[in-house]
């Protein structure tokens, strides 16, 4: 065990006990097995069928990617000129015309052509539903019932199918039916949802000071994660009772409900949140600092915290000093920003691993304190995506998997989360030319050709 | 003539007869050692679903949450945040440390269907309540721990927050003009997001173990889940660099952004396919792009040149109209665009009323309240809230006489040994000011003399 690994145990002296070594022994047996490949091991959707419909909706290719690394079969139903989503990619980057996000999210699926316009077509759909336990319409709502193969007409034919609706505004209420052309998109999903109202630095200049938007697809993700909480949670009862039922997910109320933080706020205080740039509402500090040589993020919150972060900076003479003397999360953000000035100063001159170092020497040192008052700050390099490939941890944990993709050699996919003992997820192939499994899908549900 | 599409949806999505309806998880036990967000929301989901969650904290101290609130501010003795994410939950305080407090855990587990913890990696084995311990008396028993970095790896003992966890995954230098400046994604994305992928996981091994009967240990990471949504490996591999950060700009949609409307609003746009793209075209009056070789394909609207000309023609648009004239345009022409909302506006959203995403509802302790679900609306078995949060070991009575059939007597030995315990005498813990815990039937449950 590395010399740092051994520090960075002592953060608990229970973990260093005599007693704790049986267990922990059997745990890291069961761990070690856990990190190897799924390869040959059970898959917890195993024998669920899911067929996905979409237009350019990324929430419900991705839900349907999770249910097939979770080992369901799923069977992704396009156009014979394909989902617009497949050109959807940062400046246009593609492999044989599929961009990143779809390549992405196309794990584990089947891909088939059916013309949901032609009476065929829909025949054929309606063959495959039937054997089908969840349906994902990710098209504009009321576009499926109009064609005559929506939950009002499909739930006749199998009561225990899972209809799983994901659009904007979602399938039913007034404002839905008002706004059932919108699209979905991440950037409107964030807006609607108030994200950018709480990102960004209102002091920039314009337009630097606007509203930002997160920099990665937290409400597509959000959205996708919420639609398969649901489906899985449909499933269950399923299971028991063998009804099926319709879930309807609005993308543009994902972030904003979940986490929810937005409506507390609205009704306790009536009135919206202010930016406040890099701080947090609850803690401080606890964010992003520039050092000598580049970033850092500290998480010194707690009291203690606080106070062992003063201690580790040479700085503890501002423990006493009037201005910050009283509660630190006060609304009064100007006094938090000259609290901010001080440390700021401070963490400028020192160089990252330094710092990192510096909390890591602290706080083993104060785990092994008798009454744990002293406190853990942490502060970690606040790292670029290409340093968190060279990071060993990920590499030992198989965080990152070669998969071959169609005939263009291999991609590095993020692995399926999380781990699990017995029927973990996982990424098995991926081959998302449009209609490359009519073949075998046509075939094997009995669709005529 | 056949009924509108909408008029049958928002009956079978009616929410007045909701407690009449099935729950999905009733049944199924839940045991709670998780604090903060990331694991009790994953308990959170359970039990606004049906499952019987039971929260475990330390007596005196409680869960950290309780006592962090915005700008140090609280409701009815509470905070109020910690209430939205712990409802319907059972209260028990035990000191997870004395050797009767684990065994009164383990005969708990051994009667719950899943567990959920989030201590720092291996803590729970090392005090022998982990999975190893708990699986030989339950073997059904799936078994979460949530953690920063997971169990095991050399990182596995390196304390997490979900700020530390934005920025072990890389998603911490994404959002903001690049240069010195970058953002956090805020309210805890990296709590709230890993959290409903760890309800996943456990909904998903549930559905495993009920065709098989089989429990299973789940190792639930914060960075790896943000991780899995990052587009910024692909990209490197394949473009050869790295994604540059492009404020307000989606880099995988031409036109997309932030922009400032006439009457000083902000509304957002994206274009993701060429029909859309049409669609606003027309809704700007300008036909003559839609044939402009530079525009009217995706593959050449998204090299940056040709985006950011997209984007300055569309911002100008946007600047001679007001939020509503493009809402407006938007619904009629079929193109993405939403206003910049905040968080008053969408508390008073009456559609975010009419779906459920927040829910009216009057709790015994606290009283009324508006507070946000789950967002998602499942027909047949929605979700319902039942109560608010409880002060620390509110249920202590209840749930040791009910479920582990102990007697009065023995919880009363229980007290006396600072085994069990209850709230300090902080706000954030001990029930409201007004609240008269003597006349409290489920918090005196069959107590008879009080202790």
């Amino acid at each position: 065990m590395k010399e740092e690994t051994k520090k960075t145990q002592a953060y608990s002296r229970h973990l260093i006990s005599k007693e704790a070594s049986e267990h922990l022994d059997n745990f890291n047996a069961l761990l070690s097995e856990m990190m190897a490949s799924a390869e040959g091991k059970p898959e917890a959707l195993n024998g669920v069928t899911v067929v996905e419909v979409g237009q350019a909706n990324y929430p419900g290719i991705i839900s349907s990617c999770m249910l097939a690394e979770f080992g369901a079969e799923v069977i992704k139903v396009e156009p014979p000129e394909g989902d617009p989503a497949r050109k959807i990619s940062q400046y246009g980057v593609n492999v044989n015309g599929d961009g990143i996000p779809f390549l992405m999210e196309s794990r584990n699926k089947n891909f088939i052509t059916l013309d949901l316009k032609t009476e065929k077509g829909r025949a054929n759909f309606k063959k495959l539903i039937g054997k089908a336990d969840v349906l994902i319409d990710a098209m504009r709502p009321g576009f499926m019932d109009e064609l005559g193969i929506g939950y009002r007409q499909l739930h006749q034919m199998h009561a225990g199918l899972i209809y799983l609706a994901i659009s904007p505004y979602g399938h039913f209420t007034k404002k839905g039916k008002e706004f059932r052309n919108i699209p979905d998109t991440d950037l409107t999903a964030q807006a609607e949802a108030g994200y950018p109202a709480l990102i960004g630095d209102p002091e920039k200049p314009e337009p630097r000071n606007y509203p930002l938007k997160a920099g990665v697809w937290a409400a597509a993700y959000m959205s996708a994660g919420l639609a398969v909480a649901g489906t899985l949670t449909a499933l269950f009862f399923k299971q028991r009772t063998g009804e099926g039922q319709m879930v309807d997910v609005p993308t543009y109320d994902a972030i904003s409900t979940w986490q929810g933080f937005s409506h507390v706020w609205g009704f306790t205080f009536e009135m919206p949140r202010v930016r406040v740039g890099n701080f947090d509402w609850c803690l401080f500090p606890y964010g992003y600092y520039e050092t000598q040589d580049g970033y850092v993020s500290v998480a010194a919150a707690a009291d203690a915290d606080f106070r062992g972060l003063l201690k580790l900076l040479g700085r503890w003479d501002l423990e006493n000093d009037w201005r910050f003397l009283y509660d630190r999360i006060t609304d009064n953000v100007e006094k938090l920003k000259e609290l901010e000035a001080e440390i700021k100063k401070k963490l400028a001159k020192i160089k990252s691993r330094e710092l990192v170092k510096k909390a890591l020497d602290y706080s083993s040192k104060a785990a092994k304190d008798p009454i744990r008052g002293k406190g853990f700050p942490i502060i970690v390099e606040t790292l670029l995506p290409r340093q968190v490939l060279e990071e060993d941890h990920w590499k030992i944990r198989n965080a990152f998997v070669k998969v071959d993709v169609e005939k263009d050699g291999t991609l590095q996919y993020p692995s399926s989360v999380p781990k699990m003992s017995v029927s973990p997820p996982r990424v098995k192939k991926i081959n998302c030319g449009i209609g490359v499994d009519n073949e075998k899908i046509y075939t094997k549900y009995g669709l005529d050709k | 003539m056949t009924e509108d599409y909408f008029s049958f949806t928002d009956k079978i999505f009616d929410r007045s007869g909701n407690f009449e309806k099935p729950e999905a998880l009733e049944g199924i036990r839940v045991l709670d050692l998780a604090h903060v967000i990331f694991g009790p929301v994953i308990s959170k989901w359970l039990a606004l679903y049906g499952a019987e969650v039971i929260k475990v904290e330390e007596p005196e101290e409680g869960d950290p949450w309780r006592t962090a609130s915005y700008w140090a501010k609280y409701w009815k003795d509470s905070a109020p945040f910690f209430q939205s994410f712990n409802p319907n939950k059972y209260y028990v305080g035990v000191d997870l440390k004395k050797q009767k407090g684990k065994e009164l855990i383990l005969e708990l587990a051994k009667k719950s269907d899943v567990v959920v913890e989030n201590f720092r990696a291996g803590l729970v084995e090392a005090w022998g309540i982990g999975y190893t311990t708990v699986s030989k008396i339950n073997p059904r028993v799936i078994y979460i721990s949530c953690s920063g970095y997971g169990q095991w790896g050399p990182l596995r003992f390196f304390p997490s927050w979900d700020l530390i966890a934005q920025s072990m995954s890389g998603v911490a230098r994404l959002t903001g003009f690049g240069g010195n400046e970058t953002y956090k994604l805020p309210d805890y994305y990296g709590d709230f997001y890993p959290g409903l992928i760890g309800a996943i996981s456990v909904l998903a091994a549930l559905n495993h173990r009920e065709k098989t009967g089989e429990g299973q240990f789940i190792d639930m990471t914060q960075t790896e889940t943000l991780m899995r949504m990052m587009h910024n490996w692909f990209y490197m591999e394949l473009a050869g660099e790295d994604l540059k950060n492009t404020g307000n700009v989606d880099p995988s949609m031409a036109p997309s952004g932030i922009f400032k409307t006439r009457d000083e609003k902000f509304v957002a746009i994206a274009i993701a396919t060429d029909e859309q793209f049409m669609a606003l075209m027309n809704a700007m009056d300008r036909k003559d792009l839609m044939t402009d070789t530079r525009f009217m394909e995706s593959s050449m609207r998204l090299k940056e040149d040709n985006a950011d000309r997209i984007c300055a023609i569309l911002e100008e648009w946007v600047h001679s109209k007001t939020e509503s004239e493009i809402i407006e345009s938007a619904k009629e022409k079929g193109f993405a665009a939403a206003p910049v909302m905040d968080d008053l506006r969408m508390f008073n959203d009456e559609w975010r009323r009419e779906r459920g995403s927040l829910v009216h509802f009057e709790d015994d302790m606290y009283g009324k309240g508006t507070w946000p679900g789950t967002g998602v609306a499942l027909q047949k078995t929605p979700e319902r809230f039942k109560s608010l949060s409880r002060p620390v070991g509110y249920h202590n009575h209840y749930i040791f006489q009910t479920l582990l059939g102990l007697s009065k007597e023995e919880l009363t030995k229980l007290e006396k040994d600072h085994v069990i315990g209850y709230w300090g005498n902080r706000v954030g813990q001990k029930p409201p000011d007004y609240y008269d815990m003597e006349k409290d039937p489920i918090f005196n449950f069959e107590r008879g003399e009080r202790r």
